[in-house]
């Protein structure tokens, strides 16, 4: 099976500060990927370098075309960890927003097609009752449904995600979590998230990606839980994400699927 | 009076040059405001002086002698921010002091300050030319057919850039084209305001719409409502009273500012 993404030796730098140094991996369709890694690792630029916002070396292809080439961005949807957009003064309503996301797609004109297409994503997050209200007065939280509308309103093949429950409240972000799980497994969409909530996002993830400038490791959940390599490679930070993984709501996450848990009980 | 007023030639062709720039203007200053690139054109009437300077050396048209020169600085100052990291105010600046030195430096070069230079300096918008009303139609016509063809594409990249690029709009080239169609309108704005105060007819109607505006649309006709108005008010004025136009113009677009602020505060928007 071919990957969704392909990134091989990927360098960044800042200036003359490496930020990411040999990163290769694949991405397969149907993943639900989750990037952690400590705060300046790099799990941003490595995505903003993988969609063209940043100018890495190395070869990155997106639904087997190499990035240069890439057109097709209907498929990809995206949501940034810090939006521009959010201190702006700009008028312009949640649902006009919302239909940016299909710019890709046809060009200006919009369609009664893409009308419903819109209304369908704000119907998925909950934002529909705003529709018509100015962007900006929003509150943080309601803002950020609103982009993830916008990120999933051409029903992309693969969501990319930096952070999107930071601003979410815990009822938000559980329906968040579950309307992801479910794009997931009943759509097949393949999704990469960063994330630092990993006990209550952790149940739907299939695979972790541990980004420290490096790629430290890239492989299955129980891989990452149970591998005491991994954990003496990664320390701290590793070890204290596995733990929450395990303790996160009094249950694993993994359930009757963790050997670990099984022997311990 | 305004029978009066309105018989002139020269008003009249003042009045039609000044309301396409000012709408010219106020359209580009919309996007230009939200993108915080504003100022930029303040760092292109400076270089303006090189563009007139340059002219009153050689005896050639002020306003085709500037259009090279600033559209010349205006791709040095993209080139700054994209190839050296550095930040738009801080390369506008550069460009700017740039601009100002060696204007200084060929008119002194040239024997001083003259009547004609100051004219540029303060706008003299009844001195258009038939061919300069004729250069700012055409530029208003090339921003309005702009904005209705790329429309969505434009407000994305003004919106969120780095969205927009994730939707395979090609955001650098929206941006040079608003900043080389800046450099052309600030050229074309020198004789309706004057060097010192462009920036004030792609600042303030956008500012002052943006206070009222409940939609985007609605943002960009009333920046060009308050633009034009402004030239039209701010001619009257000098008219009656024999002062200085540019001045008037910026002063009722102040006006303009003042009142939209103050409805701003009246509906708690």
């Amino acid at each position: 099976m071919s990957g969704i993404i392909k990134a091989q030796n990927v360098n960044f730098a800042y200036t003359r500060t490496p930020v990411l140094e040999n990163i290769s991996f694949e991405i397969q369709p149907g993943d639900y990927v989750g990037i952690i890694g400590p705060n300046g690792g790099g799990k941003t630029t490595l995505l903003k370098v993988m969609l063209g916002l940043e100018k890495g070396k190395g070869s990155i292809e997106l639904f087997g075309t190499p990035l240069p080439q890439f057109q097709e961005w209907h498929k990809i949807g995206y949501l940034a960890q810090k939006s521009p957009v959010s201190q702006s003064r700009f008028p312009i309503s949640a649902q006009e927003v919302v239909l940016m996301g299909l710019l890709g797609r046809r060009g200006s004109r919009i369609s009664v097609g893409e009308l419903k297409q819109v209304y369908e994503a704000m119907q998925q997050t909950n934002t529909r009752e705003y529709a018509d209200r100015i962007f900006n007065d929003l509150s943080i939280g309601q803002q950020q449904r609103v982009l993830l509308a916008r990120a999933l309103v051409s029903h992309p093949q693969l969501l990319i995600l930096d952070e999107p429950s930071t601003a979410l409240d815990a009822s938000s972000r559980e329906l968040f979590f579950n309307l992801l799980g479910n794009l997931n497994k009943k759509q097949g969409v393949t999704i990469l998230l960063i994330t630092h909530d990993t006990g209550e996002v952790g149940k739907y993830i299939s695979k972790f990606m541990y980004i420290d400038k490096t790629l430290v490791f890239f492989g299955t959940k129980p891989e990452f839980c149970h591998s005491k390599a991994v954990a003496e490679k990664l320390g701290a930070f590793a070890q204290h994400t596995i733990d929450h993984l395990h303790n996160h709501h009094g249950h694993c996450p993994l359930g009757a699927d963790c050997e670990e848990c099984a022997h311990d009980h | 009076m305004i029978t009066e007023f309105l018989s002139y030639g020269f008003v009249q062709k003042g009045l039609i040059a000044g309301s396409l720039v000012a709408a010219a203007c106020a359209l580009l200053g919309v996007f230009l405001v939200l993108k915080r690139l504003s100022l930029i054109g303040d760092g292109m009437s400076h270089v303006c002086l090189t563009g007139v300077a340059l002219a009153l050396f050689t005896a050639t048209s002020p306003v085709y002698m500037s259009i090279p020169v600033v559209l010349l600085s205006s791709l040095g100052i993209m080139k700054l921010t994209q190839k050296f990291r550095i930040y738009g105010d801080a390369a506008i600046g550069i460009v700017s002091a740039a601009g100002l030195s060696v204007g200084l430096l060929i008119t002194s070069l040239a024997g001083g300050f003259n009547t004609d230079l100051l004219s540029y300096l303060f706008g003299s918008i009844l001195t258009v030319t038939t061919d300069e009303t004729v250069l700012c139609g055409l530029l208003f016509i090339i921003i309005l057919t702009g904005i209705c063809l790329f429309y969505r594409e434009v407000t994305s990249a003004c919106f969120d850039e780095p969205f927009a690029k994730t939707r395979g709009i090609k955001v650098g080239t929206v941006n040079a084209v608003l900043v080389m169609i800046t450099s052309v309108a600030v050229v074309l704005a020198f004789k309706v305001v004057g060097i010192f105060l462009i920036s004030a007819l792609l600042i303030i109607p956008p500012v002052a719409s943006l206070l009222v505006a409940r939609t985007f649309k609605q943002v960009l006709c009333l920046a060009v409502v308050f633009g034009v108005l402004s030239v039209w008010g701010g001619i009257y004025i000098s008219f009656v009273w024999d002062i200085p136009s540019g001045a008037c113009v910026i002063l009722m677009n102040l006006l303009f500012l003042l009142g939209s602020y103050t409805y701003n505060k009246i509906m708690g928007k």
